[in-house]
């Protein structure tokens, strides 16, 4: 049942990914490039209502739908991994024109892109796996 | 086809948040879906030895956005952007999404990957979930994550689709 729930969620947001085209290498090109407002102000009101949501949830200290109060974790910075990560992350953005959500968009579309994305990501995560130690924080 | 106009669909993808917390108890990320796979593959290294359960729930939200894609993009025509001219942004009368530029995914992602886990977070995680929480590790990321783009978009792009 909780999967049914989580797998539903996903499709609204992939939903809303997909006819927003946020998960198009066109659309991100177009904003790199800054030639529209579109996915400006697209994320800057997703973010905007995460930020009303949020502060919503802890002023009313609202319960999840298993009666236990909802606490959310920042995460901690990383100085180095958080400017150098976020780099290459962001290299990796522009590159495909994709996030992690749109990696999975492309599996259910364009599906070899989507696979070969899809090991790359996973070929990525290994590898600072196995390096972890030796990256400063 | 013209894209769903952002004042509808921003906040849809920022009422992802409340409703993963209400609903499910988790904060919104989808990136560690691939430390899951790892902890499958290599469950004896350092990083991937943890409580991969907790996390376990992002690859099955990842399957739902397989079923959407495969509902919405063979079926309707919504995701497809009328691209204005043959050369828009170096891709000259091509489709991007061509197996000829899979080379180019294939290392992008693994930047993606590699620099994901390195911010510890990505897009879902730091920009959008992180920034609602107005954590200044999510604001540091979304910066990086934009001057990366901005310079893969501007330096690398032109010179590796265009060939």
């Amino acid at each position: 049942m909780k999967s049914i729930l989580t797998i539903s969620l996903g499709m609204l947001f992939a939903a809303v990914l997909i006819s927003s085209q946020a998960f198009h290498w066109y659309r991100i090109q177009e904003m790199f490039h800054f030639d529209s407002f579109h996915m400006f102000s697209l994320l800057g009101s997703a973010i905007f209502t995460g930020v009303i949501s949020v502060w919503c949830i802890k002023k009313w200290k609202i319960s999840n739908v298993n009666g236990e109060e909802i606490r959310t974790n920042k995460k901690n910075i990383r100085p180095v991994g958080n400017s150098i990560g976020g780099l290459l992350f962001g290299l990796g953005w522009g590159i495909t024109g994709a996030f992690t959500a749109p990696v999975f968009i492309l599996v259910g579309w364009k599906w070899q892109i989507g696979l070969i994305s899809i090991l790359g990501v996973l070929l990525g995560t290994l590898i600072f796996g196995a390096l972890k130690n030796k990256l400063p924080k | 086809m013209e894209p769903l106009a952002w004042y509808i669909a921003g906040p849809l993808i920022g009422i992802t948040v409340p409703l993963l917390l209400l609903l499910r108890g988790k904060q919104l990320g989808i990136s560690s879906g691939f430390r899951v796979l790892g902890a499958q593959i290599f469950s004896s290294w350092e990083y991937f030895k943890y409580d991969w359960k907790k996390d376990f729930w992002q690859l099955e939200f990842a399957l739902g956005l397989i079923i959407a894609a495969v509902l919405i993009l063979n079926f309707t025509e919504l995701g497809i952007p009328e691209i204005a001219t043959e050369s828009a942004y170096g891709v000259v009368s091509k489709e991007i999404y061509e197996l000829e530029n899979g080379i180019l995914f294939f290392a992008g992602a693994v930047l993606i990957g590699f620099g994901a886990r390195y911010a510890d977070g990505c897009t879902a995680g730091h920009c959008i979930m992180g920034n609602a929480q107005l954590a200044p590790s999510s604001a540091i990321s979304t910066v990086f994550f934009f001057v990366g783009g901005l310079i893969a978009t501007y330096l690398i792009v032109p010179n590796l689709f265009n060939s």
